[in-house]
């Protein structure tokens, strides 16, 4: 074993590697008045999906038969699912295109995409007229398999609680490994290999489904037509919005670390968040070409720059993405955790604004309606955000989800429960144990 | 180790070969082999059965005979919001209202017009596409119709909806779909025509068979040149052609009907993903190809992952 020499925080100044393995926050109260206040903000949500349940739609939202979305499906499920392609994203770029080095922040990808992908499916389960007939995904001789809302009705729910679940399967194992009894340790250790073998079959599907229901988003918009302003209604549309779930996968789970390494004053890790901005700075070349090819084989540029509302928002969506694809080409500022922290977040504006723009606010029905989200409907959205703010809160603290010094972590776990106690030791010194046998 | 020289056994090349091969044919083969099939033509062409409505707002006078004839048939309720619990006054389609006369004014001329608004019954009808679960068909005599077991509340046939016909029940415990069905199971079924066509006084608006009525609409156009709005029949060609067709001296905008172009939304959403999706052919290709890939790396990683967990004692993560 050789320990990493123990490093002063070094954050804005040079980066150095120390992301070497998950290791959950073992310090600290997990329980902190921001916390709690989430934690009521959720409840209050929940809450208040539960009358939704009893009561019809109408009094709960501003939506009407114009305007037949209101923000459940479009913000919590069409943008945010945009934020939770961090498991699609990186998984594809590690497995894939074999960027070995984002194996280690795979698991933060991934249990922020589960729990987008979760609370995002919430909302649409509330968000329905007759969840009750939902039964039909099950029966295929029912499915009408041309309709974009049937691959994402049934690729969404599937997607979540069968291949990102047995993607963060892994954490609870080697959770229960450490803690558990030497019963728990021996079915572990017959286990672990064998979710090792349908591992690399396993995540073929968890990148071909999201491949999939990604791009419908975008290809339900098409049967919208003309009700979609033509700068952003176009044939492109599937592509662009998968484009766009790469983007925001990206640049959400750079723009996480930071923060979640800020919080927890963790040290960062040069050579990994760089590789991720490259792979920003890329994708957003690639989204900002679609969409100028696009733009140009319909002859709709100069709808662009017509400077009314719609070309304004579109250069504003636009420089979002073209501002930190150009920067984020530049060492100096990739390499700076700043500069690093305001592109990523300028990036996810940037690809929300995209996904969301033409569900809602280049959205116009020729009836005279107008929608904006009543407060019901918003402090239900806010309640299922909170909802996965905490449960990510939760899992890094009892979890190995953030990447860090491997030397720092004795693989003890935060006990769960109520009362404040010493982390128990580490069941089983490190070296004690073949390696080979803890697989998950 | 790189790629280009990392040996490959024969069965890795076969399963590449596979993978590669498949992607090329999936380009390749929609062109030709699907053209011929395809559900959902740029033009669709009316079946055989197609039964339509022609309204004629030139002859209508308002009356709203048909309005409480469509109440009855279908059993709606009046909508006596407005006109504070005495008649019927929707102020367009809704949830209670599945078909409306509605009355466009000109504020600076004498210029005026009704309009009879209800489902327009497309030929290849965006909401029926839409639907995920088939509750929304097109059945015999072109009627598209509404089934409540099959239907989830997504509301995607309203975002789909060009003429924006479908209305959600959004006061409702067991909220439904609400649209003109051609009073199918009501009237349809039992050759009777329409509640609505049969309550018109004035043969503002007639039932009959789509080409009939197709003819007969252009021969009142050819009798009386320039009284038509663009002397055509709105209806024929848009959004792939609908089975409810107008006739109107005031232009099809002003009367809220929208301009639309002639290829069947249907065919705009699906010419891709229909072919992408047959038989599920892209999924499986692309689960080929980045099963082998990801085949490769995971052998690759695994190495890597022997040798580190030996040298640092560090157990590899998933």
């Amino acid at each position: 074993m050789t320990p990493t020499p123990a490093n002063p925080d070094e954050r804005g100044t040079t980066l150095i590697n120390h992301w070497q393995s998950g290791v959950p926050v073992t310090k600290g109260r997990v329980l902190t008045p921001f916390l709690a206040f989430l934690i009521v903000l959720a409840a209050i949500g929940l809450v208040l999906a539960g009358i939704r349940l009893v009561s019809p739609l109408g009094p709960f939202s501003a939506m009407n038969s114009a305007y037949a979305w209101g923000i459940w499906k479009t913000f919590n499920v069409m943008t945010l699912t945009a934020l939770g392609s961090g498991p699609l994203a990186l998984g594809m770029a590690a497995w894939v295109f074999n960027r070995q080095k984002l194996h280690v922040v795979m698991r933060t990808a991934l249990v922020s995409g589960f729990l987008f992908y979760s609370t995002g499916l919430i909302a649409l389960g509330f968000d329905v007229g007759r969840p009750w007939n939902f039964y039909n995904a099950v029966m295929p001789w029912r499915w009408n398999s041309e309709s974009a809302m049937l691959e994402i009705s049934i690729c969404m729910p599937l997607y979540c609680a069968v291949f990102l679940s047995f993607e963060i399967l892994p954490l609870f194992l080697e959770r229960l490994y450490y803690t558990g009894n030497e019963k728990a340790r021996a079915f572990l250790r017959h286990v672990s290999p064998r979710i090792r073998k349908v591992y690399p079959f396993v995540i073929i599907g968890a990148y071909v489904i999201p491949l999939m229901h990604q791009s419908s988003l975008g290809g339900l918009l098409l049967l919208a037509g003309d009700k979609i302003n033509p700068l952003w209604q176009s044939p492109a549309m599937p592509w662009l919005y998968l484009v766009a779930a790469a983007l925001c996968g990206f640049a959400f789970t750079i723009f996480l670390l930071l923060i979640v390494c800020l919080r927890y004053a963790r040290p960062l890790d040069d050579s990994v968040l760089t590789e991720l901005a490259n792979l920003l700075s890329g994708v957003c070349f690639l989204f900002l070409a679609i969409r100028a090819i696009d733009l140009i084989w319909r002859g709709q540029l100069h709808r662009a720059f017509a400077f009314n509302e719609m070309s304004l928002l579109f250069l504003l969506e636009t420089s979002l993405i073209l501002v930190p694809a150009v920067v984020l080409r530049f060492r100096r500022f990739r390499e700076t955790p700043r500069a690093l922290l305001n592109m990523s977040a300028l990036a996810c504006v940037g690809g929300m604004l995209y996904r969301f723009i033409p569900t809602s606010i280049a959205y116009a029905p020729m009836r005279s309606t107008s929608y904006f989200p009543s407060v019901p409907e918003l402090v239900m959205a806010v309640g299922y955000i909170s909802l996965g703010i905490v449960a990510f809160v939760f899992a890094i603290n009892y979890f190995a989800v953030l990447p860090g010094d491997a030397s720092t972590w004795d693989h003890s776990f935060r006990p769960f429960g109520w009362r404040r106690q010493a982390p128990a030791p580490a069941a089983i010194p490190l070296l004690a144990v073949p390696a080979l046998e803890r697989g998950a | 180790m790189n790629i280009l020289n990392m040996p490959l056994s024969r069965r890795q090349a076969f399963k590449a070969m596979l993978g590669l091969g498949g992607t090329v044919a999936s380009a390749m083969l929609p062109t030709t082999a699907l053209a011929s099939t395809e559900e959902h033509p740029a033009h669709p062409i009316a079946p055989a059965d197609a039964v339509a409505m022609l309204y004629d707002s030139t002859l209508c006078t308002g009356c709203k005979a048909c309005m409480p004839a469509c109440n009855e048939a279908n059993g709606l309720p009046a909508d006596t919001l407005l006109s504070g619990g005495v008649w019927d006054m929707p102020t367009g389609l809704n949830a209670q209202t599945k078909n409306i006369i509605e009355l466009y004014q000109d504020p600076n001329s004498d210029e005026f017009s009704y309009v009879k608004k209800q489902c327009m019954h497309c030929l290849d009808p965006a909401c029926v596409t839409g639907c995920p679960f088939g509750s929304l068909k097109k059945v015999d005599f072109g009627a598209v119709t509404w089934n409540g077991s099959l239907c989830i509340g997504c509301r995607y046939c309203e975002v789909a909806c060009p003429f924006e016909v479908p209305q959600f029940e959004w006061e409702a415990r067991n909220p439904k779909i609400v649209k003109c069905e051609f009073c199918y199971d009501q009237r349809l079924k039992e050759n009777l025509e329409p509640a609505c066509t049969a309550a018109c006084p004035t043969g503002a608006v007639i039932f009959g068979k789509r080409d009939a009525l197709l003819d007969q609409a252009k021969g009142r156009i050819a009798a009386a040149p320039d009284k038509y709005y663009e002397n055509r029949v709105y209806g024929e060609h848009e959004a792939g052609g609908t089975q409810v067709l107008y006739l109107s001296s005031v232009s099809f905008q002003k009367i809220g009907l929208p301009k639309l172009g002639s290829t069947s939304l249907g065919h705009y959403a699906t010419k891709v993903t229909s072919v992408i999706y047959k038989w599920l052919g892209g999924p499986i290709m692309m689960a080929g190809v980045l099963g082998f890939a990801i085949r490769r790396n995971w052998n690759r990683h695994e190495l890597e992952r022997l040798d580190h967990e030996k040298k640092t004692g560090f157990p590899d993560q998933l």
